[in-house]
Order: C-alpha cells, then structure tokens, then sequence
C-alpha cells in the first residue's frame, strides 16, 4: 500500500506541470504554432524557484504567508479526493466538506494578500475570486450532497460505486457530475471562459491580477498551486468515469489517459473561444447551479419517485 | 452548590465594592471578583461536566414565589463556564479599553456596578428552574445590559439604539410571560420540572408554547426577523460590553430555546422544520447585510445574526433528529450547535476585542478610514485575523469543527424516508455553503482594508504602537482557544456530549458518542499533519535563502500611487451587492462633478436593512398614526381628566354589575 501512496503523490505533484504543457501544446496546435516542449512548465518552475524576489514596502508577513498557505492547502485537500488509483490518500466520511473548506482556507491568505499590496488592481481580482466561490460552493455542495444521498457512506472513493451500481439514471448523473466538475475547473483553474491566464490587462483579469506583485519562489509555488488544483478536479471528473472494476493499473493508466484527454478539451476551449464579459461569467456560473439542481432532481427521482 | 452561591456572592459584592472605591481602581476591583468568582464556578460546573449528576437547591422564597429551585444540570453547566469565563476575560479587557474614558474624568461607577449585575443575572438565568424567579433576574439581565449600552448617553444615537434595544427586549418579555401564564394555568405550578407533564402528549399546547418562547427568546439571540436591535446597540456600547452581549448574553435565548426543548420532550415536526428555514434565513441574512457594512462594530453585529443563525441549524437538525427518531443526525445536530456556542463566543468575543482596540487608536468605526494597521498593532492585526479565519469556520480552527459536525448531521439525515426532509437538507447544506463563502467575502474586506494596505486616512497614519498588555492577553487567551479547539477538538468534545445526552437518550448514545469522539480525533490527525505540512514548507523556504529587494507596489508602469487609489471596502462588497441588487435598499448621496473645473464632489451609498425599512418603519408610522387620534384626549384641562376618571369608575362599577357575578 506505501507504494501506491507514494506514487499517488508523486502523480499529484508532478504530472499537473505536463498537463499544463499539454494544454499549451494543444493551444499553439490550434493556432498553427509549432509551441513550446511539455516540458517548459518545467522549467519555468525551475527558473522561478531559483530567482531571488522583489516585495512590496507595503507588505506585512500576510503577503509571504500567503503562497505557503494556498500551497498547503491545495495539496493537502488533494489528500482526501481519489487520486490515480481511484483511493484518497486520506479516507474518512463528509470528505468533500473537509476538502472544499481546506481550499477556503488557502483562497482567504490570497485574498487577503492580495489586499496587502495596497494596490488599485489586486483588490479586483480578489473582489472577483470572492464573489464567484459565493457562487460556486452551494452548487458543488448541491451536487454532492445529492450524490452523497445515494449511498449510506460519505466518503469521496464510494460515490462512484454508488453511481455504477444505480443504472440508467447512475450513468445520466455521472454525465451532469462530469459537466458540473468540469464548469468548476474552470472556474477554480481560472482558465477560459471565466479567466485568462495569458491575458496582461489587469482589469479583465481574476487570478492572475491577485498576485502581480508576487515574484521569484512565491510565484512558482503559486503556480505549481494552481496547476495541482485544476489536477485535482480532473482527478474528480475522471473518477466519476473510471468503472469500478477495472484493475489497479488498468485504472492508473485510464486515469492518466483521461487526465491528458481534458488538458486537451481544456486547450481546444481556449482556442475557440474568448473569455466572457464580466457579466456574462455570471450566467456561466449559473449554468453550474443549474446543473447541480438537476442531479438533485434525478436523485430525488431515483429515490423517491416512482 | 453552596460554592455556586459563594461565587454569585463575590459577584454583588464586587458590584457593591466597585461604587466604593477610586475610580481609577473600579475595573480592577471588577476583574478580581469577576477572577474569583469565575474560578469557584468552575468547580461546580466542572463536577456536574465530568460526573453528569445533577446539582439542585430549593429555597421557599415567598408565597408568590413558592419554592424556587436553583439546578445545575449539564445543560446549565455549560452555560455557565461560557459565560463565567467570557465575561472574566471582557473585565480584564475592560481595564485597558476603558482608561481614556477615565481620563477624560467620566463616571464609571453605574457601570462597574451594572457590569458585575449582569454577569451575576447570566448566570443565574440558567440555573434557576422557577418561572416567576426566572423572568425577575431575566429582566435583571435585560436592564443592567441597557444601562451598559447607554454608557456614552451623551450621544445622541447612543439614547436612540438604547432606546430600542429596550423596546425589543420588553417585546421578548412579553411573550415569555404569556408562555409561562399559560403553563402556570395548566399545571398549577411555577416550577420548570412540573412543565414536562402538560407538554407532552398535548401537541397543539405544546406548540402554541414553543411559538411563544421561540419568539420570546429568538428576539434576544436575535433570529431573523426579531435581530434589528443588534446592528444598533452592538455600535453604541463600549466594546467590552458589545463582546459580552454578542458572546454571551444573546446566548441565553439560546439557552432558553434549548430549554423549552428539553421541557418538550420529542418536539412535532412541523415546529422542527419551521426553526430549520428561519434559522437558515438568519444565517444568510445576517452575513449577507454583513457584507454591506462598513462600521466595523455593525458588521461584527450582523455576523452575530448569522452565527445564531448556524447555532439554531445545528439545533434544528437536532430537533429533526428526534422528531424523526434517528439518533445519530440528532447528536451530531445537537452537538454542532451547542459546540458552536462555545466557539462563537470564542471567536466573537476576539474580534469584538480587535475591532475595540483599533477604535482605541483610529477613534474611528468606519473601515474605509483605516488602513496598514498591521505595522504598528501587530498583534492587534494578529488576533482579527486569527478570529476571522475563524469565524469563516476555516480549518484549522474552531469554527470549521462545529460547522463539521453540522454539515455531518444534515448529510446523515439526508437518506430520509420523507421527500420534504430530503429537499429542505439539501438546500439548507447549500446554504450553509454559500454562508461559508460569503463570511470568507467579508472577513477578507475586513481584515483586508482595516489592517493590510496602506493608511487611507490621517487616523490611520497617525497610529504608531499597539495597544496595551491588558487588552492583548485577553485577545492572546481567545486566540489560543480558537486554535486549541479546532486543533485537538476530541478533548472538547466529551464536554459538548455530555448535555447532548440529555436530549439523546437512546441505549445506542453511548456508541454514537465514541464515533463522533472517534471522527474528531481523525480530523484532529490530519490538521495537525496540515501544520507540520505547512511548517515543513516554511523550512524549506527558509533554507533556500533568497533575497528579497523592496520596491514599491506594481501599480501597471505608474509610478506614484497614492493611498487613495487603492481598493476600498465598497468597491470590494460592490460586485457582490450588485449581483444581488433586489435584496438590499440602496440609498446613494450624489454630488456630481460639475463645470470645467470641479471642485467638489462625493458619492456615498448607504444600504439600508429591508426588515427595517419595509416592515419595522412602517408599522411604526402606523402606529404614530393611531396614537396621534388619542392627542386629543389629552389636553391638559384638568376639568376632563377629572371627567375620565368619573366616566372610567361608572363603567367599571356597570361591568362589576354585569359581569362579576
């Protein structure tokens, strides 16, 4: 069992930087772009981990907490979610309250941070970062509250079980499952339509705007964060599709495939479209509520109609 | 129980002895009786916590009263280390907090006087089982808190939200009396334990007594739609005072709905899901008018609404539990709530603290003037942001262990047999989500624009040290409770359990305690593994040494960026408050910019409370209506009064006629 706990946190920290590399690759595809290797995150960690820092006058000892904590954070809520071989490193019930508050954790250090420089453009992405999880957390609860009443058991590995077993309609829920996880990836990774990563225009922007005054070794861990924490909802997504009875490393590599396979959808999403004008990211966050209300509906079918 | 006595002895002592000695002395005289009392009630509450036997004392008191019976039983025990505790640390604080009011030369005596009263009530309130005894020190409590909010009566708006907070707690009264009339008809007694009988088995009765003591008592906890005195009288009292009463007194309502359930026994499920959605609405109410606020004090106040609303979910579900004869959503439900009235305490009282100090300093409410307090009050910056973290109910503190086991008593309930119980668990676990979210949304603004930053006005610059030991290490003790009870909460919990057994009395309670104990102590190994995670990853950073150049903020190529310029607490809420635009009154005051050269010009955006505006206000103007049609009958022509009195004694004499037979 070690073995397999080790390799699962050796997938969760180091695989994340090739998806980011895939989703590159896959982007510079589209434009005709001949791209940069896999590999590049890489080494722009690398090179960011190596540099020494430029900080702010006006910030306290929030601004270097900050990284740490939303680092920390992401890392350890991915203990408790189902990784490579379909088990959480961590097991125990209600995981996916434990999971999204441990986020919340790490999101108020960088909200605040952000906050800490003093300046006129990082309030605004934190305002934004703020307002969205408003949004997003009752839905995710909605959904997995609802998925939770299929079975008897709590945890964060049985819910795939419950759904496999259910049938017709188990299949149609992991279905909308899937969508809403993955709508929320997109929310949480900050990535097209909701955010831009690449973008420089500080009054579009949501995450990237949040840490313009980080540099060095807080950046790189700020990034490696962000990409573990979009690595952590494809780790979600895949274990929703993942059928029960496979293998152990027949669910390895079908959890790999998978996982390169939405940093390619992730990729074509941001070449064929723009980010949304603030406004309308609101109805795309909605789109997510409603999703998580209508497995609510199916489950509340399932159970009691009929 | 004769050291129970002992230590409320000490109290009005301490009360008489504070008007007697120098001013400059009172407080500490204050918190030496308040330390010595505090530290005698411990050990009978301590017994009763750790034997569950029940401590009782009658004392025939007078023919009116009959016998009144003083009862400690875990319930009661609680209660009473919450506020012998919370109300020993706001004396300490009270010393520092208070020496410029001294200095100014005010009169502190009334309220050395009236501070020590209202400890000594509190704790009485939760022991005393006679209703008539318990509505006299009730109302004890309810006055000596208003002499205390009006401390700086000279305001006028100090006079005003006094004022009112009175009127809502005589209102509160009123329906207490009305509830406990009609069990002293029906049993013939005044005595709590004799209430039991005539509550069970007669649902309608039951509930008509529950609706009257809810209302009663949800004023003072302050549940949406009774709250609308807290956002005033929180602001207008002295700060210690403000961390008391959110703390602690608006607890005892708490306390008393707690009560009434014990009294009836199984509670019906209509009364159980009526509490659910009201204690929802106040959760989301409270925080979402928290966001809108931007006097500290009133932000603070309406997170007060909030919490009480999340303590009443966990009672709910609690009352759901047993309406629905499961034990295990009942415990965790029970649990969760009542642990939360620790933890709130805890956490409320801390940054009541903060916030006080910094109006200490800035001599300002209004978080837009305030700014990069964090340099000079570090540990001040410290603790508001320790109780915030907290408050949003984020691991690893507090807050996050009682929200835990109400989330897990709701998820427990939801494989429920009953469509409506499956529904309404599932919204109100969203909302308690959504909650969450939006106290991390107002406590970064907080904390954020009040300590991190830039100074945004000359109060702010003008801070150049933090406040005084005497008012840090009282914020230091709450600090350290917040972190040791989110960190190693299966050592408190057994303490929680045990008046949770009195509501749960299954032969299974036994084995459902030892799993949640169990389950905290899992929750406990991965915090911990958390902080050495997070400890590790400073090491390292440590280790890899790398400079760090100062340079001024980014401000996008410009170069000179003034304090204004940074964000404000409006424009951070304004994104929120806009999506959510039906649900607030927004009154803005303009002044436009005009002709070439503008001189003058501002924008102010003021959100007014909806349960006032739409509902308060004009009953109030309805009422001002129907008295003014009596302005007539008073005159000042003694002649008519006379006439009055002749024509009220002819119809009272008629009415004995008719109806005294």
């Amino acid at each position: 069992m070690m073995i397999i706990l080790l390799i699962n946190i050796l997938i969760l920290l180091f695989v994340p930087f090739l998806m980011i590399g895939v989703i590159k690759k896959t982007k510079a595809f589209w434009a005709g772009r001949k791209g940069v290797s896999v590999w590049q995150p890489v080494w722009d960690f690398l090179r960011l981990i190596k540099k020494d820092s430029v900080i702010s006058e006006t910030t306290s000892w929030v601004f270097k907490f900050a990284p740490i904590a939303g680092f920390a954070s992401v890392v350890f809520a991915a203990m408790f979610v189902p990784l490579a071989f379909g088990k959480s490193v961590i097991n125990i019930p209600f995981a996916f309250v434990i999971f999204s508050y441990i986020l919340g954790f790490g999101k108020f250090f960088s909200l605040i941070s952000a906050l800490d420089t003093g300046s006129s453009f990082e309030g605004m992405g934190a305002s934004r970062e703020a307002c969205f999880s408003t949004i997003v957390e009752p839905a995710f609860f909605i959904g997995m509250a609802s998925i939770a009443a299929l079975s008897q058991n709590y945890t964060f590995d049985s819910f795939k079980l419950i759904l496999q077993n259910a049938g017709g309609y188990g299949y149609l829920i992991i279905a909308l499952a899937v969508i809403t996880l993955f709508i929320m990836l997109l929310i949480e990774g900050c990535r097209v339509p909701v955010d831009d990563p690449t973008t420089h225009l500080e009054l579009t922007m949501i995450h990237e705007v949040m840490i313009l005054d980080n540099s060095g070794v807080d950046l790189g861990l700020i990034t490696w964060g962000a990409a573990i924490k979009m690595f952590i909802f494809e780790a979600l997504i895949a274990n929703m599709i993942i059928p029960a009875s496979l293998g152990l490393w027949e669910t390895l590599a079908l959890f790999l495939i998978i996982v390169f396979a939405l940093a390619i959808v992730i990729g074509t999403v941001e070449s064929s479209m723009a980010r949304f004008r603030m406004t309308h990211v609101f109805e795309f966050i909605f789109v997510m509520s409603i999703t998580a209300l209508i497995i609510l509906a199916l489950v509340t079918y399932r159970i009691y109609g009929g | 129980m004769k050291i129970y006595f002992l230590s409320l002895g000490l109290l009005l002592l301490g009360a008489l002895v504070s008007i007697v000695v120098k001013d400059s002395r009172k407080f500490k005289v204050c918190s030496i009786f308040s330390f010595l009392s505090t530290a005698l009630m411990l050990l009978p509450a301590a017994a009763v916590m750790l034997t569950g036997v029940t401590l009782k004392q009658g004392f025939y008191m007078s023919p009116v009263l009959g016998e009144v019976n003083f009862v400690i039983d875990t319930l009661s025990a609680f209660f009473l280390i919450v506020i012998s505790v919370m109300s020993f640390l706001g004396s300490i604080y009270a010393n520092g907090y208070m020496k410029p009011y001294l200095e100014k030369g005010m009169n502190v005596s009334s309220h050395c006087f009236f501070f020590m009263m209202l400890i000594a009530s509190m704790l009485m309130v939760v022991t005393v089982q006679n209703a008539l005894f318990f509505l006299i020190v009730w109302e004890i409590m309810s006055l000596s808190s208003f002499f205390l909010v009006i401390f700086e009566g000279h305001k006028k708006e100090v006079i005003s939200s006094g004022i009112k907070y009175l009127i809502y707690m005589h209102l509160s009264v009123i329906f207490i009396i009305t509830a406990f009339v009609l069990l002293n008809i029906q049993s013939n007694s005044l005595d709590f334990s004799d209430f039991t009988s005539v509550l069970q088995g007669n649902t309608k009765f039951a509930n008509l007594i529950f609706f009257l003591a809810f209302t009663g008592f949800g004023i003072k906890a302050g549940f949406v739609p009774f709250h609308n005195w807290l956002p005033d009288a929180h602001p207008a009292a002295p700060t210690h005072v403000s961390g008391i009463m959110s703390g602690v007194m608006i607890k005892t309502g708490i306390y008393g709905i707690l009560r009434m359930v014990l009294l009836l026994g199984t509670p019906s499920k209509p009364v159980a899901f009526t509490f659910l959605i009201i204690a929802v609405i106040s959760a989301l109410y409270g925080v979402l008018y928290a966001i809108t606020q931007h006097d500290i004090k009133r932000l603070l106040a309406y997170h007060s609404i909030e919490n009480i609303g999340i303590i009443g979910i966990g009672i709910a579900i609690g009352m759901l539990g047993l309406a629905y004869g499961n034990p295990v959503v009942a415990s965790l439900g029970f649990a969760g709530g009542i642990l939360h009235i620790l933890n709130h305490s805890i956490f409320k009282e801390l940054l009541f603290f903060a916030a006080g100090s910094t109006y200490l300093k800035t001599h300002t409410r209004n978080i837009e003037a305030l700014g990069g307090l964090i340099k000079h009050m570090p540990y001040t910056a410290l603790m508001f942001i320790v109780g915030s973290v907290a408050i949003c109910g984020l691991p690893p503190f507090n807050g996050f262990i009682s929200e835990f086991l109400i989330y897990a008593g709701m998820i427990q309930g939801i494989p429920a047999s009953e469509l409506n119980l499956f529904l309404t668990l599932v919204f109100a676990i969203a909302a308690l989500a959504m909650v969450g979210t939006m106290a991390i949304l107002c406590f970064t603004k907080a904390s954020g624009i009040m300590f991190l930053g830039n100074p945004r006005s000359k109060n702010a610059e003008d801070v150049k040290e933090d406040v005084t030991r005497v008012m840090i290490v009282p914020m230091g003790i709450l600090a350290f409770l917040t972190f040791f009870i989110g960190l190693f909460p299966q050592y408190i919990i057994g303490f929680v359990l045990m008046p949770v057994s009195q509501y749960v009395k299954t032969a299974a309670s036994y084995q459902i305690f030892g799993s949640i104990a169990e389950l905290m102590g899992n929750i406990s190994w991965c915090f911990f593994w958390f902080l050495i995670f997070i400890l590790a990853l400073f090491a390292v950073r440590a280790v890899m040494r790398r400079t760090s150049e100062i340079h001024s903020t980014w401000g996008c190529g410009y170069n000179k960026p003034n304090n204004h310029m940074q964000y404000t607490a409006s424009s951070y809420a304004n994104l929120f408050i806009s999506t959510l635009k039906p649900l607030f009154k927004r009154v803005s005051h303009i002044k436009k910019p005009k002709e070439l050269f503008p001189k003058e010009a501002y924008y102010e955006l003021e959100i007014e409370d909806i349960e006032e505006a739409y509902i308060v206000k004009p009953l109030i103007r309805w009422d001002e209506k129907l008295l003014a049609k009596f302005e007539r009958i008073q005159n000042g022509n003694i002649q008519q009064y006379i006439l009055f009195g002749l024509i009220f004694l002819i119809l009272a004499i008629i009415g004995m006629v008719y109806f005294g037979g």
